[in-house]
C-alpha cells in the first residue's frame, strides 16, 4: 500500500486534509466512517461544507435521548421491586426478581429501538456513533448488570462528557452505578479490595497493557474502595473506603479513586491509549506507526485531553483520509442496519423481537457486549451463520412488513406508528416500481450509483443490467429490481465501506 | 434463464472433475471455499449419510394446547372454555379422554398409523409469559432464571460437528426468518438460512448474479477484507448453489399443501434426500398468538401444521427415508386455560408437543394438565421441556444429553 499514511511523518499526519484532496469519495468515507452511511442530502452538503465544518457541525453536541417510558416506568417501580426483593417470604422474593428481570428486559427493548431511532437520523449519526465507540471503550453489559435502567444511565453519563473532558469522563464513569456492579466496586472493601474495576481502568478503558504493573493495581483498588450503588444511585461510604497511602504509577499518597484517575491521565499513554482504539474502530485493523499515535497522544495530552477536540483533530486529518484506509473496513452490525435503514430511506420498525433477533443472529446485541473487553469487530464479525443473518435482514428490508404474523403487542406497536404517520419500515413499494420503468441498462447504474458507487462502470454493473434486461420480457421488472438490488447489498462490496 | 453461468462447481464431483481437466481452480486457492481446498487434497470420503436427522418445528406466538389436544372428557375443559369449547362431535378422538381438534384430521391420521406420538404438558419451572423470553428459555434450554449464551442445538453442533463438517454442508438449515437462537453455538459451525416457503426462479436468479459478484472482484479489490468476505461468502455460496440445485430438481409425489410451510418441509425433503449431511433442520410456523376470535384462526393453523407433516411423512415414506428423520414441534408457551372476553386465549405457560417419525413408540405419554385451576390462572407442568431435549439427544442423535443439558433428565420414552 504506498498509498498508505505510514509514509507521513508524524507532524503532517494530523494535519487538517488538503483542499485539493476534498473530493465526492473522501466525503464518502467521512460520512460512512464516522457515520453509518452516505446519504445523497449528507453528502451534498457535506461535500460543500468541507470537512472541517461538517465535523465541527456534526460533533458540535451530544443529542438528547429522551428517558424511553419504559425506562421511566422500571424506575419509578425500582423501590417497590427491591423492597420484594428482600422480603422475608423466599417465593415472593422469587416472583420479584423474575418480576423485576421481566421489566429491565422490556425496558431494554424500549431503550435498544429508541436509541436505534435515535442513531438513524443521518444528522444525529456521528455523535451516536462516537456514542457507541465510548460505550465500547467504557464496557457494561445488560447481562451482569441486569438493570436497563442503569445501562441508560451509563450512557446518559457518557453522553455528558463524550464532547467534554476525558478524565472527567473516568470520573463520572467510576461513579457510575452500572459500572460499580459491572466490574464489582459494589463489593470492594478495605479489607478485602476487589481488583476487578482498577485492572481494567488500566488496561481496557485508559492506559493498555504494559503501562503500569500488578502492583499498580493492587494499590488503585485500595482508592477505589468504599464506591457503592444503591438502587441506581452512587454513594461513597466513607467508612468502607481505605484512606491509607498507596503508591500508584510511581506517587505515593493517600489518593482517592479521583486522585488515581488524575495520575492515570499525566502519564504518556493515557494520551496515545484513545487514539488507538479510535483507530480500530473507526479505521482499520491495523494499528498506526507508532511515531504518528504518539505524535497525536502528545498534542491531546496538551489539549487537556478534551474529547471533542480529538475528535475534529482525527477526523479531518490527513491519516483519517489516506487513501490506503479507504474502503477496506467491514462493516459492524449495528452500522450494517442502520446504514441500510438510512440508504432505503426508512425508518427503524418499532419490533423489537424481530429487530434485536436480527443484530443478535448478526453478532451485536446492543447493550449486551461479550465481555468487559467489548466487541472484536473486523473479520470477526464475518462467518456463515452472520452472513447469512444479513443476507435475511436484507430480504426483510425489501419485502413488505407481513403483518398477520406478528404478535398482538407488535401489531399494536405498529398500529401506533401508522397514526402517528410513520410506516416506513420496508422498502417503498412504489419506488421499485419506478425503477422498475427505467431502461436496464439506466436502472443497473442507478442502483449501482446509488448502493455501491465504487462498482460505477465496472463489470458487475455490466452483470446487473444482463440480469434486469434477462428479467424484462417477463412483466416481473420490479420483482426482478428488488432481486437485484438484493443482490448489491448482499454483496461483497456493501459489507465494506 | 435456462442456463445460469456455473462459475463455481456446485458438487465435490464437479469440482474434481474441473480439476482432473485441468481447470486448477486451486490457482485460486486464496480466495476458494474451505472445503474445496481441502477434499482435492485428501480426497476425502463422501460425508455419512445414514445418520439421524431431527427436524424441529417452531410453532411462533404461543400454541393453545387445550385446544390442540382437547380434554374433552374433562368438565373443566367446558367451564373454562364456554365460547371457545369444542364440541365433542366436532373432535377427533385418540382415546376415551382426549382429541386433537378437528384441524389435526392429517395428524389423526398418522397418530393411528403409529406415526405420531404425543407429550403432554410440557413446560417448565417459574414459567415466563414473554414471548421474547420464553422462547430464549426453550432455545437455549436455561432455567426460567439462567441466561444462556448458546442454544440448545449449537451446543449438540459443538459436541457433534468438530471441525470443518464433512462434505462443506452446514450443521444446522434453518427455514425460518432468522437464525434461530437454538443454532447460537460456541464454536463457529457452518449454519445456512433458507427462505419459508418454496423458492422461486427469481431467487436462484438472484443467487447466479451474487454468485458472478463475489467472482468478479471490482471496487474495494486490493484490500485483504474484501478477499476474506469473498471467500467467505463463498463458502456459502457453494452451499446455497448446492441446495438451489436439489430443490429445484426435486421429484415428489406427496401432497404439499399450497402454503408457505409446506413448501418448506418440501425443502427439508428434498435436502435430505439429497443426501445432505445436515442433521438438524428448523422450520417456523407463525401466527399462534390468537388473542382473538381464535377458533377459525387456531383450527387452520392447526390444519397448516398437520397438512404439512403428514405430506413431509409421506414423502420420507415413499422414499424410503422416514427411518431416519424424527420431526418435532414446540412452541415458547401454551396459553391461559380460562378464554379471555375477546373470545381468544393470553400468554400461559405448559403445552403438549408433538413427535412424528416412523421409529418411535406412539401414543401419549406424559401426564396431562391439571385442569381444575381458578379462573386465569395457569397450567402446571408436568414434563420439564429439557426432559424431551434429553430423550431427543441420547435416544435419537446420540450424543449425550447432559453435556449439552448441564444435568441429566430421565428419558421420556418417546423414542
Amino acid at each position: 500500500m504506498d498509498q498508505s499514511a505510514n509514509t507521513l511523518t508524524p507532524a503532517a499526519a494530523w494535519q487538517p486534509l488538503p483542499a485539493a484532496d476534498w473530493n465526492e469519495a473522501a466525503a464518502r468515507h467521512l460520512l460512512q466512517r464516522i457515520g453509518f452511511s452516505a446519504t445523497p442530502a449528507e453528502l451534498a452538503r457535506v461535500l460543500a461544507d468541507g470537512p472541517v465544518k461538517s465535523v465541527e457541525r456534526y460533533f458540535a453536541r451530544m443529542p438528547a435521548l429522551p428517558k424511553p417510558r419504559q425506562i421511566a416506568n422500571l424506575e419509578t417501580e425500582g423501590p417497590e421491586i427491591y423492597r420484594n426483593m428482600a422480603s422475608g417470604n423466599p417465593e415472593a422474593r422469587r416472583m420479584a426478581q423474575q418480576d423485576a428481570r421481566e421489566r429491565s428486559r422490556e425496558a431494554l427493548f424500549d431503550l435498544t429501538i429508541k436509541w436505534l431511532q435515535l442513531a438513524s437520523r443521518p444528522e444525529n449519526s456521528p455523535a451516536e456513533k462516537w456514542l457507541l465507540f465510548l460505550s465500547d471503550v467504557w464496557v457494561v453489559g445488560v447481562e451482569k448488570v441486569k438493570n436497563a435502567a442503569l445501562i441508560y444511565q451509563h450512557q446518559d453519563y457518557i453522553r455528558k462528557f463524550a464532547l467534554g473532558s476525558a478524565p472527567n469522563l473516568a470520573k463520572l464513569m467510576s461513579r457510575s452505578p452500572a459500572m460499580v456492579v459491572y466490574l464489582d466496586l459494589q463489593q470492594s472493601k478495605p479489607e478485602a479490595p476487589n481488583e476487578n474495576f482498577a485492572r481494567e481502568l488500566f488496561e481496557l478503558f485508559t492506559l493498555g497493557e504494559g503501562n503500569y504493573t500488578e502492583n499498580d493495581i493492587k494499590q488503585a483498588a485500595r482508592a477505589f474502595t468504599g464506591y457503592r450503588q444503591r438502587q441506581g444511585e452512587f454513594q461513597f461510604v466513607q467508612r468502607q473506603h481505605d484512606n491509607g497511602r498507596k503508591t500508584v504509577l510511581g506517587r505515593s499518597g493517600n489518593f482517592t479513586g479521583d486522585d488515581v484517575i488524575g495520575l492515570v491521565f499525566q502519564q504518556k499513554a493515557a494520551g496515545t491509549f484513545l487514539p488507538k482504539q479510535m483507530v480500530s474502530f473507526y479505521l482499520s485493523e491495523d494499528s498506526l506507526p507508532a511515531e504518528q499515535t504518539d505524535a497525536l497522544g502528545a498534542w491531546w495530552a496538551g489539549e487537556g485531553h478534551d474529547l471533542r477536540k480529538l475528535a475534529v483533530k482525527f477526523f479531518t486529518s490527513r491519516v483519517f483520509f489516506a487513501p490506503g484506509y479507504r474502503d477496506g473496513y467491514i462493516k459492524s452490525p449495528i452500522q450494517f442496519y442502520l446504514g441500510l435503514v438510512q440508504d432505503l430511506g426508512l425508518s427503524v420498525a418499532p419490533l423489537p423481537r424481530q429487530l434485536i433477533g436480527s443484530l443478535r443472529s448478526m453478532g451485536q446485541m446492543p447493550f449486551d457486549p461479550p465481555n468487559v473487553r467489548g466487541w472484536v469487530g473486523g473479520r470477526s464479525w464475518i462467518n456463515s451463520a452472520t452472513l447469512s443473518a444479513r443476507r435475511q435482514l436484507i430480504q426483510a428490508l425489501l419485502t413488505p412488513l407481513n403483518e398477520d404474523a406478528l404478535n398482538g403487542d407488535e401489531q399494536i406497536e405498529i398500529a401506533a406508528a401508522y397514526a402517528d404517520g410513520i410506516s416506513n419500515f420496508t422498502l417503498d413499494q412504489a419506488r421499485l416500481a419506478e425503477w422498475a420503468k427505467l431502461p436496464p441498462t439506466d436502472r443497473a447504474r442507478e442502483l449501482v450509483k446509488r448502493y455501491v458507487p465504487d462498482l460505477v462502470g465496472t463489470e458487475l454493473e455490466r452483470q446487473v443490467a444482463t440480469f434486469l434486461e434477462r428479467s424484462a420480457q417477463h412483466s416481473q421488472a420490479a420483482a426482478a429490481t428488488r432481486a437485484a438490488l438484493a443482490t448489491l447489498l448482499e454483496s461483497p462490496n456493501y459489507q465494506l465501506c | 434463464m435456462k442456463n445460469p453461468a456455473h462459475l463455481l462447481p456446485s458438487t465435490r464431483r464437479e469440482f474434481l472433475h474441473y480439476g482432473a481437466r485441468g481447470i486448477g481452480l486451486l490457482a485460486f486457492s486464496r480466495f476458494a471455499p474451505g472445503f474445496l481446498v481441502e477434499s482435492a487434497y485428501a480426497q476425502a470420503p463422501a460425508p455419512e449419510k445414514d445418520r439421524s436427522i431431527l427436524v424441529l418445528v417452531q410453532l411462533a406466538g404461543g400454541n393453545d394446547g387445550l385446544n390442540t389436544v382437547v380434554p374433552f372428557a374433562d368438565p373443566n375443559y367446558r367451564r373454562l372454555r364456554p365460547t371457545l369449547g369444542l364440541p365433542e362431535k366436532d373432535l377427533l378422538k385418540l382415546n376415551n379422554a382426549l382429541a386433537l381438534n378437528a384441524g389435526c384430521a392429517a395428524m389423526h391420521g398418522l397418530f393411528q398409523d403409529g406415526k405420531l406420538s404425543i407429550v403432554q404438558n410440557v413446560g417448565y419451572p417459574n414459567p415466563n409469559r414473554s414471548h421474547f423470553r420464553s422462547t430464549e428459555i426453550w432455545e437455549t434450554g436455561s432455567d426460567s432464571n439462567e441466561f444462556l449464551p448458546t442454544g440448545w442445538l449449537g451446543r449438540f453442533f459443538d459436541n457433534a460437528c468438530s471441525g470443518t463438517p464433512k462434505g462443506g454442508d452446514p450443521c444446522g438449515v434453518n427455514i425460518s426468518n432468522e437464525v434461530p437462537q437454538s443454532f447460537l453455538s460456541e464454536h463457529q459451525h457452518p449454519t445456512f438460512s433458507l427462505a419459508a416457503g418454496r423458492n422461486r426462479r427469481q431467487q436462484s436468479e438472484n443467487l447466479a448474479l451474487l454468485e458472478q459478484m463475489v467472482q468478479t472482484p471490482a471496487g474495494h479489490d486490493d484490500h485483504d477484507n474484501a478477499g476474506y468476505l469473498r471467500h467467505t461468502m463463498m463458502d456459502a455460496l457453494v452451499t446455497e448453489k448446492k441446495f438451489q440445485k436439489v430443490l429445484a430438481n426435486y421429484q415428489t409425489k406427496a401432497a404439499y399443501p399450497g402454503t408457505p410451510f409446506g413448501g418448506s418441509l418440501r425443502n427439508v425433503a428434498a435436502l435430505i434426500a439429497a443426501g445432505t449431511a445436515t442433521r438438524v433442520y428448523y422450520v417456523s410456523l407463525g401466527g399462534f398468538d390468537t388473542h382473538n376470535n381464535q377458533l377459525n384462526t387456531h383450527a387452520g393453523l392447526l390444519k397448516q401444521l398437520s397438512e404439512g407433516l403428514a405430506a413431509f411423512q409421506a414423502d420420507l415414506e415413499a422414499k424410503k427415508l422416514d427411518g431416519q428423520v424424527l420431526t418435532m414441534t414446540f412452541s415458547e408457551f401454551g396459553r391461559r386455560p380460562s378464554e379471555n372476553e375477546s373470545r381468544g386465549t393470553d400468554h400461559g405457560t405448559a403445552a403438549p408437543l408433538f413427535v412424528m417419525g416412523s421409529r418411535l413408540k406412539p401414543g401419549v405419554h406424559g401426564t396431562a394438565p391439571k385442569l381444575d385451576v381458578a379462573r386465569n390462572q395457569d397450567l402446571q407442568y408436568t414434563t420439564d421441556f429439557r426432559a424431551v431435549y434429553s430423550t431427543v439427544l441420547d435416544q435419537w442423535l446420540g450424543c449425550k444429553s447432559s453435556a449439552i443439558l448441564g444435568q441429566n433428565y430421565k428419558p421420556l420414552g418417546f423414542v
